[in-house]
């Protein structure tokens, strides 16, 4: 996997971005509107879990904690501060930065089931703390009242349709500067580290430093997906940083693929599908995801992107031969 | 049709050609059959209204039990000509109690499904969710499950277009303290304990209870507290705790499945005799009737009882909704039923169903309504929720009619220290 060259990347990117947005701006449709920004919060959220767990073998069952974090802040400062998005907006990346950075010095420092443990007390941790300091978050009524939206740089975040392009953005650009990550010789490393960490370190690389850059940007961009949330619901509630999100992260992974660097997105865009679609007939929507996800896997054995990378790639080398 | 001629042999090109004739009849008749609703809804001009509930986990009880009180209701305003003339559709989706789901489910009922009006039978945080979305697409609301009293009582989240028909944690406290004060100084019960839930309902509304009933009686003094976790199975330490500490009276707004199981792990070890216990959501049918041994003289506020209000208009809602759905109504049956009538009413007085015009004619709207203290409810026009609901305490038998004996509540009294309440915390 080489990553593509700047421009190149800058042209994928404008090409996704643009085919993002056509359906809602041509359409006007609220549902299209309102299903891109919340595929953006959760695409966003499922990658860097998927660069957790997918190339780096770490699989975080707290990372919702960084999405809630991200909610929280993000909202508390709009609410609070009175500064404008953007300075919001950084303050979060940063603080979410700094905040992993800490959780992460000791979680990384775990391997396999222990790790997974570690995050997830983290998380409880977090999720009572949010429930415990009341008159800063609302406790679990969680922070009511709105999220005030300044118009910044000419774009009105009140208005739903320049949302959903703002949310389309962030979505392409966190996908463009999680896949250069993945692409680079650092992640090159980290899976070098998931296959075989003894190894890595017998080759002179301070395995528990790449395995914290790791967590610190997978819990960025969690964060990024959870500025989205709160945008959408307009406030933040404590079910953002609870181990279900995480869950959640983890079930989208499994349904959209582990190993293609989209699947994560594929597995978004079928969970809110499935959700949306099966919500509006039946209450057993969890009777129906149970059926997907047993087909996907006992059926593929694999999320649907890894399945359909690896026919293409079979049939390849089939015409060749 | 011709599936007679062709048994026994090849169908001739005749069988066919009525065959295929018969099938496109079939055809154009399901077509008509699935566009009849279509046709029928742009002539009388139905309405639609939306409600996000919970239909599925653990409170899906609740979730249920709202939506068949407005069906039951909506059937009655149609049979009277609608709202303002135009027949009412109920569209109710599941949130599954998520906050970002409630705002979705909502977006789409209002975006795509074309509903005019919310019900939002969502409890707290979803509540404010669907709050939010009310903020932003203006469409009339009317909050039907949220007991938070912050909801309606904070002018900084109130919106010209939601409204809250339920009862509220601070009236519900005053009434229980004035009520519990009375037989504290009867029987001199001054070493109290409390044992709520761990969450924003359980920690608020036992501080409001004990704070008033401070007031009322000062002598009393909280020896013990117990904050179990919600949906706990177990309550063996709490009530260990509780047997420890010896008190004379318990006060506690556990509820649903964990009031159940919390009273019949207490039986076992003989709790109730000891200490007067004071449940604020005992008397509700669902916990009623599904604990095993019912001690007789539970102190409990109403939530919905057929004998409270004692008139036969309360009697035969009750009743009537147990003939329907073969079970009795809970707390949220009503509130989410008076709420249909509310609309109701409020559309016939703006004589539109108008979003705008049908908010104004709600605000300060008073209905007859067999759920009001004196048979009538009354929307409140400064904070847009509702007053002179039944609230009442009693105590509890262990077979129907459950609560017999109600004492009302003196809403001149609950109105002057939620007043009071709203003062210290910045309301008004």
């Amino acid at each position: 996997m080489g990553a593509p060259s700047i421009p190149r990347a800058l042209a994928i990117g404008a090409v996704a971005f643009v085919a993002l947005v056509a359906a809602p701006l041509a359409t006007g449709s609220t549902v299209l509107i309102d299903f891109v920004i919340r595929l953006s919060a959760l695409a966003i959220f499922a990658t860097s879990l998927n660069l957790l767990a997918g190339y780096g073998g770490m699989v975080s069952f707290g990372h919702g904690m960084f999405y809630g974090f991200g909610a929280y802040c993000f909202a508390l400062m709009m609410q609070r501060t009175g500064v404008s998005i953007p300075v919001a907006f950084l303050t979060t990346v940063v603080g979410a930065a700094l905040v992993s950075a800490i959780i992460g010095a000791i979680c990384v420092r775990l391997k396999e089931v222990y790790f997974s443990f570690v995050t997830l007390a983290f998380q409880m941790l977090i999720h009572a703390i949010i429930l415990a300091a009341m008159p800063l978050t609302g406790g679990d009524q969680g922070l009511r009242g709105g999220v005030p939206r300044p118009v910044f740089l000419g774009v009105d975040l009140s208005n739903q349709m320049q949302l959903c392009v703002f949310s389309a953005f962030l979505l392409v650009a966190s996908l463009l500067v999680m896949h250069h990550v993945v692409a680079s010789p650092f992640g090159a490393t980290l899976r070098m580290i998931r296959d075989n960490a003894q190894r890595a370190a017998y080759l002179g690389v301070a395995v528990d430093r790449v395995r914290l850059k790791a967590f610190v940007i997978a819990a960025v961009f969690a964060a990024v997906g959870g500025v989205v949330q709160a945008l959408f619901v307009s406030g933040a509630y404590p079910e953002f940083a609870y181990w279900t999100m995480s869950g959640e992260g983890i079930f989208v992974i499994m349904l959209g693929g582990l190993t293609t660097f989209l699947g994560p997105t594929l597995g978004s865009v079928i969970m809110l599908l499935l959700n949306d679609v099966v919500t509006r007939f039946t209450h057993y929507h969890g009777l129906v995801l149970g059926i997907v996800i047993l087909v996907a896997a006992l059926g593929l054995r694999k999320g649907l992107g890894d399945f359909v990378v690896e026919r293409l790639a079979d049939r390849r080398r089939q015409e060749a031969a | 049709m011709s599936t007679d001629k062709t048994r026994g042999g090849h169908p001739t090109a005749s069988d066919a050609v009525s065959r295929r004739s018969a099938l496109a009849l079939a055809g154009s008749a399901a077509l008509v059959t699935v566009a009849a609703p279509w046709v029928a809804r742009a002539q009388a001009k139905t309405i639609r209204i939306g409600m996000p509930t919970i239909l599925s986990g653990r409170v899906a009880t609740l979730g249920i039990s709202s939506r068949n009180a407005v069906m039951m209701e909506v059937e009655k305003v149609n049979a009277a000509g609608g709202l303002a003339g135009r027949p009412i559709e109920m569209v109710v989706r599941d949130s599954k109690g998520q906050p970002q789901e409630a705002a979705r489910v909502v977006r789409e009922l209002v975006n795509t499904d074309g509903c005019e009006i919310i019900i939002d039978a969502e409890a707290s945080s979803a509540a404010f969710a669907v709050h939010e979305v009310a903020r932003d697409l203006g469409m009339l609301t009317i909050h039907t499950c949220s007991e938070t009293s912050q909801l309606s009582a904070d002018p900084k989240l109130r919106i010209p277009n939601a409204f809250r028909c339920v009862r509220q944690g601070v009236h519900d406290s005053v009434a229980g303290a004035a009520y519990a004060a009375k037989i504290a100084k009867e029987k001199g019960l001054k070493k109290w304990a409390t044992c709520s839930p761990d969450y924003a309902y359980g920690r608020d509304t036992t501080a409001e209870f004990i704070y008033y009933l401070k007031q009322f009686v000062p002598e009393v003094e909280v020896i013990s507290e117990s904050w179990p976790k919600l949906f706990q199975p177990d309550y063996t330490e709490t009530i260990t705790k509780l047997l420890q500490a010896n008190p004379q009276a318990i006060y506690s707004c556990i509820w649903g499945g964990d009031l159940t199981a919390f009273i019949d792990q207490g039986n076992l070890y003989g709790v109730f005799g000891k200490a007067a216990f004071f449940a604020v959501n005992m008397a509700d049918y669902t916990v009623l009737t599904a604990v095993k041994n019912l001690p007789a003289g539970v102190h409990s506020g109403n939530r919905y009882i057929k004998t409270f209000p004692t008139t036969p208009q309360n009697a035969a809602w009750g009743d009537a909704y147990r003939q329907k759905y073969n079970e009795y109504p809970t707390n949220w049956s009503w509130e989410n039923a008076a709420a249909v009538n509310f609309l109701a009413e409020a559309a016939k007085k703006a004589g539109s169903t108008d979003g705008k015009k049908m908010s104004e004619a709600l605000k300060g709207l008073t209905i007859d309504s067999p759920f009001g203290m004196n048979g009538k409810i009354t929307m409140r026009a400064e904070d847009q929720t509702i007053v002179d609901y039944a609230i009442g305490w009693g105590t509890t038998i262990p077979k129907e009619p459950y609560m017999p004996n109600v004492t009302p509540g003196d809403w001149k009294q609950i109105v002057e220290y939620e007043t009071a309440w709203k003062k210290s915390k910045g309301y008004l």
